[in-house]
């Protein structure tokens, strides 16, 4: 049995943590301290490389070389932490908020001193009152004793933070978008290049990093590199040549809900298979697991087939899906695929900035078809085509064989792959809400094609037994993108 | 310079230039709707992607390949690159604008973009002009693939002169970007989400308007809408567009000079547009200047010569008048005549004006009228100017060009009027109110030759009226404020029997003996080429349509 391993939720539990007093007697703060007293901002920038922490806000890029693209000669710099948290299916960075806020100023400190920032804006999402109240109390106690505003701790820091809530738009936790709507405009990504790390918040080089991201800097530079990339296993990327190490370091809030028995935030250590985890979750709750969403709403979904997956930011991309923000979502024997579809396109059609073109009239098109599929309503005809055989009268004649042609799926498959092209990754919006949206939905429609034909035959939704529902392997083209056992070599 | 490979091309471009304009300055098509090169660039419509070649990740080195991602044409732009960035060890990029990739994503954009548009062209303003009929029927899909309900957002009326017909529009944002840059008043923004994107300008809770879309530059948003979302209710219904010819011409309405475009037809002009002028205008131009045109086709235009008898105008022949002006003007001395020059008129016009005062009435008592002084109003990037006259820099030139003469304004010139007793006054000014001094003044004078188009307070105290020609209906060339000469071109005939005013000066100056000879406008700038400083390149020929500066 795998147990949790709680690093950063360690003093979730402890009562009024989220008091300075109480935190502190819980080394709060000694971190940042201790990197203050050690350390040069350069090597701890270099501590976060070499302990190959990944983005834990969805994209799971390199938080060290992220760092290492900032301009250190343009002043001001900026640090926007994204606490936007949206992805449905994800729930983690709110406890840290509503119970230990001072974890996250910590990791704030921590990243202010090591790339020179003055200001820090946290952008937090509009629903989580209370989140912003806990936060907003604890960054008035850090100012109060000192660890905020100018001169921290004598050390002759300035690290200011504001905290600023979202107005409950999805594509605010998009950093680009976050940074429009943080500067007062409409919440709408912006072109890249630039980045933001180049040009971010009011034209100037910003850091984003989401809070859990900068919850595990206290722990790097408290207990060292060395003890971080213990946790997690690390893979030779065979794409590069020689193979690149590819660390999957470090542990991951895992948000589990749906068909389990215990759902909730776990810490664990990254690299444990879907199995393992449902396990850890208190086991199934239904007879046997249909699918699991591994990252999120936006990621792609996986069979019964990949339960062995490991979860982790590799493995996942390798699976053809994503670790995202690490929102599992379990499914047993009685939901029907295509209803989930349904649900997940009404959600993206709705939360589509309208920014441009092919996602703003392309998320309600893909959702009007999956609507239209659910409704009984979806198109099929069947096509005879001649072919000479020996006929059921025992005579050569045509045997006039007959094929069943979806026009819906197809339809379905070719619009969301217009919008973002899944098997080419590539995309023609602006930003990767395109592709979280024609992920989900062409993923859905392959691996449980036999799902959504049913509901299009039968002219309703109808629950196939998994076994059924379930495309097996060998016929799918999505799994057949899974190359993990040629690419990973396992560099121990 | 960037030496880049566009395609089977291999061209020079400015640094700093993008694909899009790189591309079209060779003639090939990048089909775009949010991109204007007046405008930011926010890469929204998608419709511009190319395909940009560099070196690809993992490979050996100087392998060259397509890039993973399309990049919006808009926003690439091109740089000369150090020599060990060079592709193909020469190239500072290397684009490809007709690649199977892009075809395809060309046509998936404009199905998006067509599957919440009506099918409203038979009634549409646009059709014809229309960018998405255009791209459409160029790089787009024969038949919809869309079954579902289209979105139907209400029509509006944002201003006195626009009105949005929300179903069409793609949302390109080039309107609200122009409000925001151009005319910074940013009446236009964008209310809802998604799908449900809708222009709007800013209402209340039950929906009346807060801001009005009525800045002076507000007709610009209807020319550079892509689609026929944004319609202009001056224009609305008029005319399909491939019904309207179009000359190339500026615009009388203050002294900036914008350049425009005149579309007309056989029984008026229609519409005014701006034309592109990188140093004047850029692609912008007033509502005043663009709306100012009603004049021109106006019922009341004077079509025939009139005088005074018993107190009332009459209408009457041209030998008639001609007769009675020649023989007023021989009985005169030549201080006691005053002739004045409109600085509404053209270069031409003024030339032949002072060629008349100055050879043949020997006097070089001129005087300059033009249209009463306005406000100035300033725009982030666009200037209305106060001076209300297309030529008032170029008149003061010409009249004064020869020996001796005194070019006289407001004032100086009245005072002037008021002791003289013949004055011939070329006016050309729609609705021109007179002053009292001004009305005074022109009371006093004995015998008075009066120049216009139309009825007018000037034209209540003439003795003779005589009917000239607006900006459309004669060649010719102005000096805006900031010393540019620029051409105008003939689009529509005079109305009755009225002529180009320079044809008429000279059928005077004939009639009293002179020996002024010019067949067309053209030779006349030849003239003022020869004889008036500053003047020397300004003939017809080096003019062109993109004007030129005077040193």
């Amino acid at each position: 049995m795998v147990q949790e391993k709680r690093i950063l939720y360690e003093h979730l539990d402890v009562p009024n943590i989220n008091t300075f007093d109480v935190f502190r007697q819980h080394d709060g703060y000694t971190r940042f301290e201790k990197a203050i007293a050690e350390y040069q901002p350069e090597e701890i920038a270099d501590m976060v490389k070499e302990a190959g922490l990944k983005g834990r806000g969805g994209a799971g890029f390199s938080t060290g070389e992220k760092w290492s693209f900032v301009p250190r000669d343009i002043e001001p710099r900026y640090l926007c932490c994204n606490a936007d948290e949206s992805e449905p299916g994800t729930f983690s960075n709110r406890y840290v908020l509503e119970k230990n806020p001072h974890l996250l100023i910590e990791g704030i400190l921590i990243c202010c001193y090591a790339m020179g920032i003055e200001t820090t804006y946290i952008y937090i999402r509009g629903e989580f009152t209370l989140g912003k109240k806990m936060l907003d109390a604890a960054i008035k106690e850090a100012y109060e004793q000192g660890y905020l505003g100018e001169n921290v701790r004598d050390t002759g820091l300035n690290i200011n933070i504001y905290s600023h809530p979202g107005a409950g738009a999805y594509i605010c936790g998009e950093e680009t978008g976050l940074i429009e709507s943080l500067e007062g405009k409409r919440g709408q990504p912006r072109n890249k290049p630039p980045f933001p790390a180049v040009q971010g918040v009011f034209m100037k080089p910003t850091v984003v990093q989401n809070v859990e991201t900068l919850c595990n800097l206290p722990f790097i530079v408290g207990n060292g590199v060395e003890w971080y990339t213990q946790m997690g296993p690390t893979y030779g990327d065979a794409r590069f040549d020689p193979p690149k190490a590819d660390p999957n370091t470090g542990t991951k809030l895992y948000c589990i809900s749906g068909d389990v028995n215990e759902p909730g935030v776990y810490e664990l250590e990254l690299g444990l298979t879907c199995t393992e985890l449902i396990e850890v979750a208190g086991g199934l709750r239904g007879e046997e697991v249909k699918a699991v969403i591994p990252g999120g709403s936006s990621a792609p979904i996986l069979t019964q087939y990949e339960l062995d997956t490991r979860l982790d930011f590799t493995s996942l991309t390798l699976a053809k899906s994503m670790l995202g923000s690490g929102g599992i979502i379990v499914m047993n024997e009685t939901r029907n695929i295509v209803d989930c579809l349904l649900n997940i396109m009404k959600f993206y059609a709705h939360e589509s900035c309208g920014q441009c073109t092919p996602c703003r009239w392309g998320t309600p098109w893909v959702r009007d078809i999956v609507q239209r599929i659910a409704d009984g309503e979806g198109r099929q005809t069947t096509i005879t085509r001649p072919k000479f055989g020996i006929t059921e009268s025992g005579r050569w004649g045509d045997t006039g064989e007959t094929e069943e042609i979806y026009e819906d799926l197809d339809l379905l498959e070719n619009v969301a792959n217009n919008i973002a092209n899944v098997d080419t990754m590539t995309w023609n919006t602006i930003c990767v809400f395109g592709i979280a949206v024609s992920w989900p939905a062409v993923s859905y429609m392959r691996k449980f094609r036999p799902e959504f034909e049913a509901a299009i035959r039968e002219s309703k939704l109808v629950t196939l037994p998994v076994a059924e529902a379930t495309v097996p392997p060998e016929e799918n083209y999505a799994y057949q993108q899974r190359i993990i056992p040629k690419e990973m070599v396992d560099l121990e | 310079m960037a030496f880049i490979k566009l395609n089977d091309l291999e061209i020079e471009v400015e640094d700093g230039t993008n694909i899009v304009e790189a591309a079209r300055e060779h003639d090939i098509e990048v089909p775009h709707y949010c991109y204007h090169p007046g405008l930011s660039r926010p890469a929204n419509c998608r419709m511009c992607l190319v395909e940009p070649y560099g070196p690809i990740p993992g490979a050996p080195p100087g392998t060259i390949g397509p890039a993973r991602q399309l990049a919006t044409g808009c926003t690439l732009t091109v740089r000369s690159a150090p020599p060990e960035r060079k592709l193909e060890e020469k190239f500072d990029a290397i684009i490809r604008t007709d690649s199977d990739r892009v075809i395809k994503a060309r046509e998936d954009i404009l199905e998006f973009l067509l599957v919440h548009h009506p099918l409203d062209c038979p009634v549409c303003d646009q059709a014809g002009e229309c960018d998405l009929q255009d791209f459409s029927y160029r790089h787009g899909h024969d038949k919809s693939r869309y079954l579902e309900v289209k979105n139907v957002p209400p029509k509006k009326d944002l201003g006195p002169d626009v009105l949005l017909y929300s179903t069409r529009c793609i949302v390109c944002t080039r309107c609200i970007r122009f409000c925001d840059e151009v005319s910074g008043s940013g009446e236009l923004g964008l209310i809802n989400r998604g799908s449900h994107d809708e222009i709007d300008i800013p209402r209340s809770h039950e929906g009346t308007p807060i801001q009005l879309l009525d800045n002076k530059l507000a007709g610009n948003v209807v020319d550079i809408c892509p689609v026929g979302a944004l319609i202009s209710k001056d224009f609305l219904f008029k005319s399909r567009p491939w019904f309207m010819e179009k000359a190339n011409s500026i615009c009388t309405g203050c002294s900036v000079g914008c350049n425009v475009t005149v579309e007309y037809k056989t029984d008026g002009l229609y519409r005014i547009k701006p034309r592109f002028h990188g140093d004047i205008n850029q692609h912008w131009m007033c509502d005043d200047g663009r709306l100012g045109y009603h004049y021109v086709n106006s019922d009341d235009r004077l079509q025939l010569p009139q005088k005074r008898v018993e107190e009332e105008l009459v209408t009457t022949q041209w030998a008639d008048a001609l007769t009675l002006i020649s023989d007023n003007l021989s009985e005169v001395e030549a201080d006691d005549i005053v002739v004045i020059g409109s600085a509404q008129g053209t270069n031409e016009d003024n030339y032949v004006l002072q060629q008349f005062a100055h050879d043949v009435l020997k006097t070089t008592q001129l005087g300059l009228f033009g249209q009463v002084p306005g406000e100035e109003h300033k725009f982030p990037q666009f200037t209305i100017e106060a001076d209300k006259n297309p030529n008032t820099a170029g008149a003061r030139t010409i009249l004064g060009s020869a020996n001796g003469n005194v070019v006289l304004e407001d004032d100086a010139l009245w005072e002037k009027v008021a002791g003289a007793k013949v004055v011939y006054l070329v006016s050309g000014c729609p609705e021109r109110p007179l002053k009292d001094t001004e009305k005074d003044a022109l009371e006093k004078v004995e015998f008075l030759i009066v120049q216009d188009v139309l009825p007018s307070e000037v034209t209540q105290l003439a003795d003779v009226v005589l009917p000239g020609t607006t900006f459309a209906e004669k060649d010719g060339t102005f000096t805006n404020s900031s010393g540019w000469v620029q051409r105008i071109r003939k689009a529509i005939d005079p109305p009755g029997e009225a002529q180009a005013d320079w044809e008429i000066t000279q059928q005077l100056a004939k009639r009293l003996g002179g020996e002024i000879d010019y067949h067309f406008a053209g030779e006349i700038a030849i003239a003022i080429a020869e004889n008036v400083e500053g003047y020397g390149d300004a003939t017809h020929q080096n003019i062109g349509d993109a004007g030129i500066k005077l040193t």
